[in-house]
């Protein structure tokens, strides 16, 4: 059986590419042409069910994508020519270079971590070494370990808010007479020390420590 | 001597021509317009009344005649629709759950015979039907002419009416 020339209209007319005179020419076809309008109903089914299902009916399986996977690095480095690669080689060294001959220079002059509003998050911290636990009796001394020449320390006692601060380049220093009276025994405390780099740029941390001097028998 | 209008047989044209008419209604109005079927109604008695009042002379074919009155009422349907929009809210549309029903298991079965499919024909159908792309785009994408485009589409319809019979 010899095919209607409209028939070859039916999928631009359903997909909407016809226009004007050429729209209305088929659309009158198929009120006269029983064939072209089963056709046309057939197909129109067709491409209803795919416009509402295709994202799902054409989704490519999940397992014949990881079997075709290939990490991004493996596809880059695929078509690399050995020239391609001597730079890369090149580029890296310059890399290591960087990383561990210079950054180190500058290790001094720039803070290394991170505050959040009380603690320290990451980078170089500053250890404390006296008191750490419970003591007997008020402190004379606080000690930390040294960072260092040219450091300078700041420290902070606190007992719910500050209660003193001083500053030194060593690494220990005296509690005055005058806060020691006012650490009692039985009490809580904590202390921090800071660390400055010679312009004054703040380069080191600790934790917040936090003490009790026994309480008197 | 006056000519006199063919014979038409009535209740043929509205079992023959109700199909035509709904499938023109329904994509020139949407198939979501609530009143599509008034319309189609509407075509119908028409058409009925005109030929009873010897408005059809057999000048063009019933098919011709029937288009025209379905054109023009589409066009009616739409201007009046834009009035009644510039001044009342639209009424909610009220779904008629068995034709929801009985289209959505047919697209289900389509559906399930389009996933049999080999991949060659599922590609092909996305392109051309899903992302609407030309003939000339699909075979430029698979790297095939547009005339063996065509014949896919051809025979993957194929394929899918006889997935559904069996």
């Amino acid at each position: 059986m010899k095919k209607c020339r409209f028939a070859s209209q039916i999928d631009d007319y359903l997909l909407d590419r016809l226009e004007g005179g050429a729209k209305e020419q088929f659309e009158e076809h198929y009120f006269n042409c029983v064939n072209c309008f089963r056709e046309m109903e057939e197909r129109d089914a067709l491409i209803s069910t795919i416009k509402l299902q295709g994202a799902r009916l054409f989704r490519e399986p999940a397992a014949s994508k990881r079997a075709d996977w290939v990490p991004a690095w493996k596809r880059a480095f695929s078509s690399f020519t050995p020239r391609q690669w001597a730079t890369v080689g090149v580029a890296a060294a310059a890399l290591l270079i960087v990383v561990f001959g210079a950054l180190p220079r500058f290790r001094g002059s720039s803070p290394q971590f991170v505050l959040s509003e009380t603690e320290v998050v990451r980078g170089e911290s500053l250890t404390l070494m006296s008191p750490i636990i419970d003591v007997r009796s008020v402190p004379n001394y606080f000690e930390w370990k040294s960072l260092g020449q040219d450091v300078e320390y700041k420290i902070s006692l606190y007992n719910g808010e500050l209660l003193w601060t001083a500053s030194t380049k060593e690494n220990r220093i005296q509690v005055p007479e005058e806060t020691r009276q006012r650490m009692q025994p039985g009490q809580r405390f904590a202390w921090q020390v800071r660390a400055f780099s010679p312009r004054g740029a703040l380069i080191a941390v600790s934790s917040k420590v936090q003490f009790q001097i026994a309480p008197a028998e | 001597m006056e000519n006199r209008p063919p014979e038409v047989d009535l209740n043929e044209v509205v079992v023959k021509y109700r199909p035509v008419v709904s499938f023109k209604v329904r994509k020139s109005l949407g198939a979501r317009t609530p009143d599509w079927e008034d319309v189609v109604n509407e075509v119908i008695t028409q058409v009925i009344e005109k030929v009873r009042k010897g408005e059809f002379r057999g000048d063009s074919s019933i098919g011709t005649f029937i288009y025209t009155i379905t054109s023009r009422r589409i066009i009616d349907h739409i201007r009046q629709k834009t009035k009644v929009l510039r001044s009342v809210p639209e009424p909610v549309p009220i779904p008629d759950p068995c034709d929801d029903a009985e289209s959505r298991e047919r697209a289900k079965i389509l559906a399930q015979a389009i996933q049999q499919l080999k991949p060659k024909f599922k590609e092909v159908l996305n392109l051309y039907y899903y992302q609407e792309l030309t003939r000339d785009e699909v075979a430029d994408r698979l790297g095939i002419s547009p005339r063996r485009v065509s014949e896919r589409i051809n025979y993957a319809q194929k394929l899918l009416r006889k997935i559904i019979k069996t």
